[in-house]
């Protein structure tokens, strides 16, 4: 039984934030999470980190608030936010009555923007839909979300925080109607851990109202779907958003060597089931097509969906929905923090820090947008290109990992599971989509005696068939053809049985 | 964007023979598409081992989903040429043209120095290897050689490329003869280094200019009713390939659809029934090295097709190795180890066929096979030549 | 434009289409193959699969659906297809152990047993269950081989790491055509002390002579040695393309490299020429027949858009069981993907359905209701149909003079 000050439910960015703001204030904690870091929304989002521009028309002080987000994640993220600046572009037929709302609204909000010809805007981007009438330079960003969140829990993790992945709670301790800890289970070994503490803050996202109901309170929440698309490489450098009302498909985000495009909105009732519908698929090609014309052939490597946790909102168009966020204290013990956006994680996290400190009664004050985020000194950072300087002992060509990252990371966290090696390596996250490299990851798995035989068999056909589920919805052209290529390795050549 | 098109199949891999025998290249995967997913216009290339790749262009032979990895490689040593500076080594052979046209003007002189030991050694002081002897320099080029102009109504305007030029002009000579022999004229246009060695030595600009001295030269002359004939296959993969691709000529289309090799060229005589040579019997044992050009001319293997018309010749075709020396590549001092294990290989399967001469279209195949076997290499022009009974001498 | 011309072209350089064109060579035909790339035999195990359902391979083949194209191959041929095939492989110096009458097994990367038919020689003494012992031999940074995944199945077995200086499945291969380095090898090797009853390699121990550099150490060792196929780079699947290449090379066939179809040329109901993009010039080839051995997806020979499925050569119909959402089922390892039967159907004299054409002849994995993983019929089903598509092929050239 582990006693702690506090319990964080969920290991997304803003429980991963809340833990580092505690950590740095010294409050001893402990994070619970039932997959790996990233599961819900962080991990299916765009990986953008807004200017705010995209909401100064509808809600300028979530604007506000990204705005100064994004300075400070750029300050303290040198080495894992890529500056790469973004485009709002204009094509035929959008309305100039709009371009002018938008620069006036960024303006009285703060957020630089920079009116561009579109021959300067073909320069800039040259894959480009030449129509384009001009195009909004603001300062949008993008950062990988996983690398994200272990970022954040890397100080957690060097001032003692206690950090439990794939471990799913199934019961808030109450005491006097008071919660006073949680039971959680080990998803690989079946064991129940039990933790007390004083206050339980619950930071699961789309599951917020699932688990404020196990202590009896409620969250209520509007699930709205999103899908967004992986392509086989960067069609652009800069973030390209369309200068209209916000609507399907009109993001384009360059993370790493790929492009996220989306999103689509469509409400849900289970978090937990999610199927990315082809039509979803063909509408953001569609869309990102019209700024991007290259859109329409290229390949597409993986398409998936997530879930936005908003707050429930009267409002039908859940484009609509504010994007801010919202503490909840039930009185109980425990606290919600629900809505929000990846931008103001930060933000989000001290706001519920400090009220954990008022309810504390201690003083410290929030040093998370000052101090440097630990553990970026390991990354190989951008420009992307420099990466190409070393090309021996590499175990995932599309990515570029190395063995010795493969070994480290195995070692540094213990894990038993490709999947986490995926997250903080990029292993697999590229063209084959994990065709070959892990088949080696796991093999060097075998070879650092870390896996038992039945782990080993067990996890490869896991992580295919987990694999699958994101890139059947992408399955034609080229990326049919590398699929068709993966399963006759794995099924023909090395002669996987089929799962009894 | 055809990398777009890559899924990983390895075969270009397989095919590769830089990265059978040197761990430091990465491969046509890893330098072509796997690697242009992170490089950028706008950022500095870090990436110094593309210069390893010998543009043998065997990737694009074998990728089935039109990949052409070479080419990827071939624009990254581009901008890697222009971003860094260059060895010694690469900017000789780049300007190896006017240092020939200086080595030809000063034969004796030149030779010696090359084939002496302190020649050696100042080589190998600029990163030249020097495994296989230079070739010779003669001071009778084909610049100094008189067209054939018979008026008859087919005319060639005979690109000879530096290898002939210089080095092997008796060669030339026979081609000439050869072509009269099957009732073509043949003149000598205005030409220079078609630009390769200054491509594969990571000069872009230089490249450019010779091309488009040789394509408006070579222009003239199509537009004049002439079509253009190259032996060296490297040339020709050059005209081809390059003028119209990444040395961006505006006569490229026109250069490549207009030139020819010269075995095809009087394959296309023989199938018109202009020519009607009576090849005699010759009575060799050869062994035809396919330089890796020519493979990836798409003209399938020509000079294989005459020579088969030949009584009493015994032809094995080799195609499935590099010679290794590519060019100038094999010459420097970072591959010298790669070009020996790839000649050695080459020579121990042509030795397997027990053949007695070695037979290729390439100047550079000939000097690396004929270096490291000790047999006699021949171009196949002049197998044909000694079955029509034509010699280099009036 | 020089026109180049031929009895027949085939189309496709893989297992199919070299083993009809080297066929109609031999039958005196003036065949040239074009092929855009190599084909996807280069990445195979090298085995021949015939029919993994049942053990006795053509009792599978009886019992398959009746759409299934071996049941355009009267039995007698597929017999023949595959003693043919033991034989030119025996001449071109891969020898092929096995028979049709019955499967066997080889061990393959991850430690299972894979079902085949025919294996080349080097396979032969794979263990048939889990009884052996084996005592593995690997090579230093050899990154597409793990003998960990074959130790966590098979209790009995050890490994071995030796230096070969290079670290890809070619580099090590072609070291072992060299002289020196082998006889540096087997020096190393004779010094191991080998308790198990099996010793194995991943399969990279020599290219052209890599049955005999098996068979040496075999004796040298005093015990069975076999290989175990690795991921791509293959080393099998290289040398049996070079074998298949080369048999039909000998038997008088000419090879187009980096020669995609990008066009035809036809008149009335018969194909006339095929065409690539060469260089500036146009290019084309004619024939009076065409043989379509263009593969599947992974071969090239089908495309498909988000719309349709396309045969990439001719524009020939071809069968999908329904549109883009039933090609695929929710679960990876059903092995009933519907992608598994799109391809075109052919009649018995496999020639395509519902086609103007007919001088053009289709076999191999083109071919539609193959499921070739379901059922295990790669190479064998290539080799049966080849046979039957050459011997229609040479009817119809026979009859056209």
């Amino acid at each position: 039984m582990i006693k702690t000050d506090v319990i964080i439910i969920g290991g997304g960015a803003t429980g991963c934030g809340i833990a580092r703001d505690l950590a740095l204030r010294g409050i001893p904690h402990c994070l619970i999470e039932k997959g790996d870091f990233a599961a819900g929304a962080t991990g299916a989002c765009h990986g953008l980190l807004h200017s705010g521009s995209r909401y100064a028309v509808t809600d300028p002080i979530a604007a506000r608030e990204c705005y100064e987000e994004n300075l400070i994640l750029r300050r303290i993220g040198r080495k894992c936010v890529e500056q790469t600046g973004g485009l709002f572009v204009r094509l035929p037929g959008d309305s100039k009555r709009f371009r002018e709302l938008f620069l006036r609204s960024c303006e009285e909000v703060g957020i630089p923007t920079e009116v561009i010809s579109s021959t300067r805007a073909i320069e800039l981007v040259p894959n480009l839909n030449p129509e384009i009438e001009d195009a909004i330079k603001v300062p949008d960003c993008s950062i990988d979300p996983f690398r994200l969140c272990l970022l954040n829990i890397r100080t957690s993790q060097l001032r003692g925080g206690i950090i439990f992945t794939r471990h799913k709670v199934t019961e808030i301790i109450k005491s006097h109607g008071r919660c006073t800890g949680i039971k959680a289970v080990d998803q690989a070994t079946g064991e129940v851990r039990e933790i007390h503490a004083n206050i339980i803050v619950n930071a699961t996202g789309a599951w917020a109202n699932m688990i404020a109901s196990l202590a009896g309170s409620e969250v209520p929440m509007t699930l709205v779907k999103g899908s967004l698309v992986i392509t086989n490489h960067r069609l652009t450098n800069m973030v390209i958003n369309r200068l209209r009302q916000p609507s399907d498909g009109d993001i384009i985000v360059p993370n790493e060597a790929v492009c996220l495009a989306g999103t689509t909105a469509l409400a849900i009732d289970n978090p937990d089931q999610l199927l990315t519908e082809s039509s979803e698929v063909d509408t953001i090609i569609s869309e990102a097509g019209k700024m991007i014309p290259h859109f329409n052939n290229t390949r597409i490597i993986r398409a998936f969906s997530g879930v936005r946790p908003l707050l429930k909102s009267k409002k039908a168009d859940s484009h609509e929905i504010s994007r801010g966020f919202q503490i909840i204290n039930h009185e109980n013990g425990m606290y919600s923090i629900a809505g929000g956006k990846l931008t103001t994680f930060r933000l989000m996290a001290e706001k519920m820090v400090d009220t954990i400190m008022a309810s504390f009664n201690l003083k410290k004050s929030c040093e998370t947008a000052e101090i440097p985020l630990d553990g970026q000194e390991e990354l190989s950072g951008y420009p992307l290109s420099k990466r190409l300087a070393d090309m021996k002992n590499i175990v995932c060509e599309c990515e570029l990992v190395t063995r010795q990252e493969v070994e480290r990371i195995i070692r540094q966290t213990g894990t038993r599971n490709v999947g986490d090696i995926q997250h903080r390596t990029r292993l697999g996250m590229g063209p084959c989509q994990g065709g070959f490299c892990t088949f080696r990851a796991l093999g060097i798995m075998n070879d650092m005696s870390v896996i038992s035989p039945q782990q080993s068999m067990e996890m490869l056909r896991g992580f295919l068939q987990r694999r699958y589920r994101g890139i059947r919805p992408a399955l034609w052209g080229d990326q049919l053809r590398e699929e068709q290529l993966v399963e006759y390795i794995y099924l023909g050549i090395l002669a996987m049985e089929k799962p009894e | 964007m055809k990398y777009e098109h890559c899924i990983r199949c390895t075969i270009c891999v397989e095919n590769c023979p830089v990265f059978r025998v040197n761990p430091e290249f990465p491969g046509p995967k890893q330098a072509g598409p796997d690697a242009q997913r992170f490089r950028s216009d706008r950022e500095k290339a870090d990436d110094e081992w593309v210069l390893l790749c010998s543009q043998c262009k065997r990737c694009e032979m074998a990728c089935p989903c039109g990949v052409e990895p070479a080419e990827i490689i071939l624009k990254a040593q581009q901008r890697y040429g222009l971003e860094h500076s260059h060895t010694p080594a690469h900017l000789l052979f780049a300007n190896n043209y006017y240092l020939s046209a200086l080595g030809s003007l000063t034969v004796p002189i030149a030779n010696m120095i090359a084939s002496a030991e302190i020649g050696k050694k100042a080589f190998r002081a600029m990163g030249i290897s020097t495994y296989i002897p230079f070739p010779k320099f003669r001071f009778r080029t084909m610049r100094k050689e008189k067209k054939i102009l018979n008026k008859r109504t087919r005319k060639v305007a005979f690109f000879y490329g530096c290898f002939i030029n210089f080095y092997r002009p008796d060669i030339g000579r026979k081609i000439i003869r050869l072509l009269s022999a099957l009732n073509v004229d043949v003149v000598l246009p205005p030409q220079w280094c078609c630009g390769l060695p200054a491509l594969g030595n990571g000069n872009l600009a230089l490249a450019k200019y010779f091309a488009q001295k040789n394509a408006s030269s070579l222009s003239n002359y199509i537009d004049a009713g002439y079509d253009i004939v190259y032996t060296c296959t490297s040339c020709g993969l050059c005209l081809l390939h390059d003028y119209p691709g990444i040395l961006e000529i505006p006569q490229g289309k026109k250069i490549a659809e207009n030139c020819y090799d010269v075995h095809e060229y009087i394959i296309k005589l023989i199938h018109e029934e202009y020519a009607k040579p009576v090849f005699k019997e010759t009575r060799r044992r050869i062994a035809y090295h396919i330089p890796c050009h020519l493979r990836a001319l798409n003209i399938g293997y020509p000079a294989a097709k005459l020579m088969s018309l030949i009584p009493g010749l015994e032809c094995e075709i080799l195609d499935d190795t590099c010679c290794g020396l590519s060019g100038s590549y094999g010459f420097k001092k970072s591959n010298e180890s790669t070009a020996i294990q790839l000649g050695n290989r080459a020579v121990s399967l042509i030795r397997k066929t027990k053949a007695n001469d070695i037979v290729a279209d390439c100047g550079s195949c000939r000097m690396q096979l004929g270096g490291l076997s000790g047999l006699p290499a021949l171009d196949p022009a002049e197998i044909l030549c000694e079955s029509l009974g034509i010699t280099d001498q009036k | 434009m020089s026109v180049i011309e031929y009895d027949v072209v085939i189309i496709g350089a893989g297992v199919a289409g070299l083993t009809a064109g080297a066929l109609l060579a031999d039958r005196g035909f003036k065949v040239a193959l074009v092929t855009t790339g190599e084909p996807t035999a280069c990445l195979s195990t090298g085995c021949v699969d015939v029919c993994s359902r049942d053990h006795k391979p053509l009792s599978g083949i009886n019992d398959l659906p009746p759409e299934h194209p071996y049941h355009l191959v009267p039995e007698k041929i597929t017999r023949d297809a595959l003693n043919n095939f033991q034989t030119a492989m025996m001449d071109m110096g891969i020898p092929y152990a096995g028979t049709a009458e019955e499967n066997r097994f080889i061990l393959s990367a991850l430690g299972t047993l894979k079902t085949s038919c025919l294996v080349p020689l080097t396979m032969k003494t794979a263990p048939q269950d889990d009884k052996d012992s084996i005592h593995i031999v690997t090579f230093k940074g050899l990154k597409d081989f793990y003998p960990g995944y074959i130790i966590s199945r098979r209790k009995n077995t050890k490994f071995s790491v030796y230096d070969a200086g290079v670290y890809s499945t070619m580099g090590i291969a072609s070291h072992f055509e060299e002289k020196e380095f082998f006889e540096k090898f087997i020096i190393w090797l004779g010094k191991l002390n080998i308790d198990e009853d099996k010793i194995a390699f991943p399969a990279v121990i020599g290219m052209e002579s890599a049955a005999e550099i098996v068979n040496t150490i075999a004796i040298l060792m005093g015990k069975p040695v076999f290989e175990i196929p690795t991921i791509p780079p293959s080393m099998p699947g290289r040398r049996l393309f070079n074998a298949l290449k080369g048999y039909f090379r000998k038997k008088g066939g000419m090879i187009y490299w980096s020669w995609p179809v990008e066009g035809t040329e036809k008149a009335g109901r018969l194909i006339e020429a095929v065409a690539t993009h060469s260089a500036g010039r146009p290019n084309s080839i004619n024939a009076r027949a065409f043989i379509l051995a263009t593969g599947s997806f992974v071969g090239g020979g089908l495309t498909a858009t988000r719309e349709a499925i396309i045969e990439n050569v001719f524009n020939l119909p071809v069968h999908t069981d329904g549109p883009r959402e039933t090609w695929f089922d929710n679960d990876y390892f059903s092995l009933n993907h519907g992608i598994g039967r799109a391809g075109i159907i052919a009649d018995l004299s496999l020639r395509p359905v519902d086609s103007p054409w007919e001088n053009i002849f289709v076999c191999g994995g083109i071919l539609a209701n193959t499921e070739i993983l379901k059922n295990g019929c790669g190479h064998g089903l290539a080799l049966a149909t080849a046979h039957v598509a050459a011997q229609s092929c040479a009817e119809y050239l026979s009859n056209e003079i």
